[in-house]
């Protein structure tokens, strides 16, 4: 129909759990005014034209306020919402809509709280909000983490905030006080703090006297993945103890783990004040806590407080093994890792590193100190000097925990005398050797002949024979040299020719005859030619 | 004046161990990728193959994958810690009926709720906003995470509803593992 009417403002919606409620603001004349509200919703955040639909519990209110919780089931989908004032026949106009994400605009709703208050403490037990709902707005309840606010509840009393398990013990109080608490459940990834429970306020009881009996300075040491427990006890009678561990995981749940606490294998009825419990802890799973029970002759007993072990966190390295090998001028390192063979996976999750200190242990004192950081368990260092005593030494060490050990034994081992250099001196003064006979030698035969032939040149060895006279100028009689002269040979055929007064033509007869042999002798003789030329000449002489 | 004195000594001590958690904090990644190959291998451990029967029944959960690909590489530790509070929280559920190793679940359990603790000492009041204000993705992650409680429920918790939960489960913690070992 026809509106004077106004519609409805400032629409908001409050949500608390899975409770919802609507609230709006009317301006108008507000006599025989209801209200009634549509919603529509958009399925995985696509907002297509979806149909409006009455809102179920929102339809005629009177009030300014109605709760649908009845009508919302998708909690992470967008919602619209709008409402109109209604007046018999006439309506308003609709108000303008309002869009929400139920997840995102929800506050969590208070915890449950039960209190024990015994001995001195306050036990403390709280059940998630929504618990025992079949449709909840948190559905991984054990998501959540409590925040207890406690104080004395007397004035000026101070507010003391601290994080709680769902099961727990608040122990550090004075003892036949009242105090006041009150818990809110949060979602830190959600940046949601939650509405506090209402206020619960509880006196302490007087603390027992079993003190004596109990376990005192529990404590942990942990060397190499073998976890032992220590502790003290000042009773003077007979006492044994029993170890007990529980998994920590257990405390994040609300079931009563007081049931699961197991006791350590080897550790049960023990009067020892130490315990192995190595074997129960794995490095691969997480978190554990430890007491001590201890049990008088009189079936009375104490349970000790409890310690929390995270192994990795508070095992601590041991030194690793070390051996030292020489080989010319390298020094391996052989390191054998802590823990032996069986701590492999202690080893990988500490993704172990080795620091290698070395040094020159030499009679005056101050070498400097180096170091080497490697991850193998191999280690070799070169920038040795020869005949030098090296001493060693090496830590283990976790950078992702933080950790190291204590450094091993020193060891200590000296570098050879050079054998390179000897050998290389040695080669060098062979191919020396060699090299120098190579050249050496065809030097000094060339050297040679070069002085033989000088040698014959100016100091022949052979010797003219004697009888051989006119040989003056003998100096110069080498046969290679050549000679400004040659020496005339006067040489005279003397043949005596016994004339007396002989007939001048026998003479010439003879010549004649001479002559004739001559002729003769021409051809039968060639080398008498000199002498025929002389006999020539001898015969001018004698005419 | 006398109070000002006093919270030096506090003031200190806050200053050593915000770094000291840094310090470690610096290492997250490689603590948390030896604990992730841990608590895969637990899963593997817990029970037998796959069994056939149980591939009828098989559903399409669709993990949402961009949850791990933020622009801001650091704000994904957060995405993660609510993941691994999510998967601690369906196998804390009756596991009776799917009838596998105690031991292993325990173990499991135990891993991912000190991964859990580790992660919340180390995610920064920055990172958890820039997460926060990511709702598309927030809200994403968690209708994943009902539908596999509802998938559950509806079973009533039966050996294949498990058996398909506990393959699911061990994909999203593989997806994580490539992402974390990227970093």
């Amino acid at each position: 129909g026809q509106t004077n009417l106004k519609s409805p403002q400032d629409i908001q919606v409050y949500v608390v759990n899975t409770n919802f409620t609507l609230r709006w603001n009317y301006t108008g004349s507000d006599t025989n005014v209801t209200f009634s509200a549509e919603y529509r919703w958009f399925e995985d955040f696509v907002t297509n034209e979806t149909e409006w639909k009455e809102l179920p519990g929102c339809q005629n209110v009177t009030h300014t306020e109605c709760d649908f919780s009845s009508a919302i089931t998708k909690y992470y989908d967008t919602h619209h919402v709008r409402i109109r004032a209604e007046r018999r026949e006439e309506v308003s106009p609709w108000s303008s809509t309002f869009e929400m994400n139920p997840y995102l605009i929800a506050r969590i709703g208070p915890p449950g709280v039960e209190l024990q208050s015994t001995n001195g403490v306050i036990k403390i037990k709280i059940s998630p909000p929504e618990a025992n709902q079949v449709r909840k707005m948190w559905i991984a309840h054990l998501r959540f983490k409590y925040n207890l606010v406690i104080w004395e509840n007397s004035s000026n009393a101070e507010f003391r905030s601290q994080s709680i398990f769902p099961t727990d013990t608040i122990d550090d109080l004075a003892p036949d006080t009242t105090y006041c608490l009150k818990v809110q459940a949060t979602l830190p990834l959600d940046l949601q703090e939650g509405l506090f429970s209402p206020i619960h306020c509880v006196k302490t009881t007087h603390k027992a006297v079993n003190d004596l009996l109990c376990a005192t300075d529990v404590s942990v040491l942990a060397l190499d993945m073998k976890f032992h427990l220590h502790w003290n006890n000042r009773y003077k009678q007979h006492v044994s103890y029993n170890v007990q561990y529980l998994i920590g995981y257990l405390k994040k749940l609300h079931d009563d783990y007081s049931m699961k606490w197991l006791s350590v294998p080897g550790c049960e009825n023990i009067t020892d004040t130490q315990c192995n419990f190595s074997s129960i802890i794995s490095t691969t799973s997480g978190i554990y806590y430890l007491r001590v029970q201890a049990m008088s002759e009189y079936n009375k007993s104490c349970v000790s407080n409890e310690v929390k072990v995270d192994p990795l966190i508070t095992n601590e390295i041991g030194p690793p093994g070390v051996k030292v090998d020489i080989s010319d001028v390298l020094l391996h390192i052989q390191i054998s890792p802590p823990g032996g063979s069986e701590s492999e996976v202690m080893r990988d999750r500490y993704d172990l590193s080795y620091r290698i200190l070395y040094w020159k242990n030499s009679s005056n004192n101050e070498e400097e100190i180096k170091m080497k950081e490697i991850k193998q368990t191999i280690g070799t260092i070169s920038d040795l000097t020869p005949l030098t005593l090296y001493c060693v030494k090496v830590q283990a060490f976790s950078e992702v925990y933080n950790k190291s050990s204590h450094y091993s034994k020193e060891e200590c081992i000296k570098t050879p005398g050079d054998k390179i250099l000897h050998l290389v001196i040695l080669a060098t003064f062979v191919t020396a050797l060699i090299a120098v006979f190579l050249v050496a030698t065809p030097l000094g035969f060339a050297l040679y002949q070069a002085y033989n032939k000088i040698k014959y040149v100016f100091f022949p060895s052979c010797q003219p024979p004697l009888n051989i006279e006119g040989f003056g100028g003998q100096l110069l009689s080498s046969p290679y040299l050549s000679t400004t002269e040659e020496p005339i040979e006067n040489c005279s055929i003397i043949e005596t020719i016994i004339t007396e007064e002989v007939n001048q033509t026998d003479f010439k007869d003879y010549i004649h005859s001479k002559q004739s042999s001559r002729d003769s002798g021409n051809y039968s003789n060639d080398d008498t030619s000199g002498s025929k030329v002389s006999e020539e000449t001898l015969e001018k002489e004698i005419v | 004046i006398m109070n000002v004195f006093g919270l030096i000594p506090i003031g200190l001590i806050l200053l050593c161990t915000t770094t000291i958690s840094s310090l470690q904090c610096n290492h997250l990644p490689l603590q948390q990728r030896k604990m992730i190959e841990n608590s895969l291998q637990l899963l593997d451990k817990m029970g037998k193959k796959f069994p056939q029967q149980c591939l009828r029944e098989k559903m399409s959960f669709r993990f949402p994958e961009q949850v791990l690909k933020p622009r801001q590489k650091e704000a994904f530790k957060v995405a993660i810690e609510e993941i691994f509070q999510h998967i601690f929280y369906i196998f804390s559920k009756n596991l009776t009926l799917a009838a596998w190793d105690g031991t292993a679940i325990e173990q499991f359990q135990n891993g991912l709720y000190q991964q859990i603790e580790q992660l919340e000492a180390c995610v920064t009041k920055k990172q958890t906003h820039y997460f926060h204000s990511k709702e598309v993705n927030r809200l994403k992650l968690k209708k994943y995470f009902q539908k596999i409680d509802c998938f559950l429920k509806d079973k009533q918790h039966n050996l294949c509803s498990w058996e398909i939960s506990r393959a699911e489960m061990r994909r999203c913690l593989q997806l994580i593992d490539k992402v974390v070992r990227k970093l």
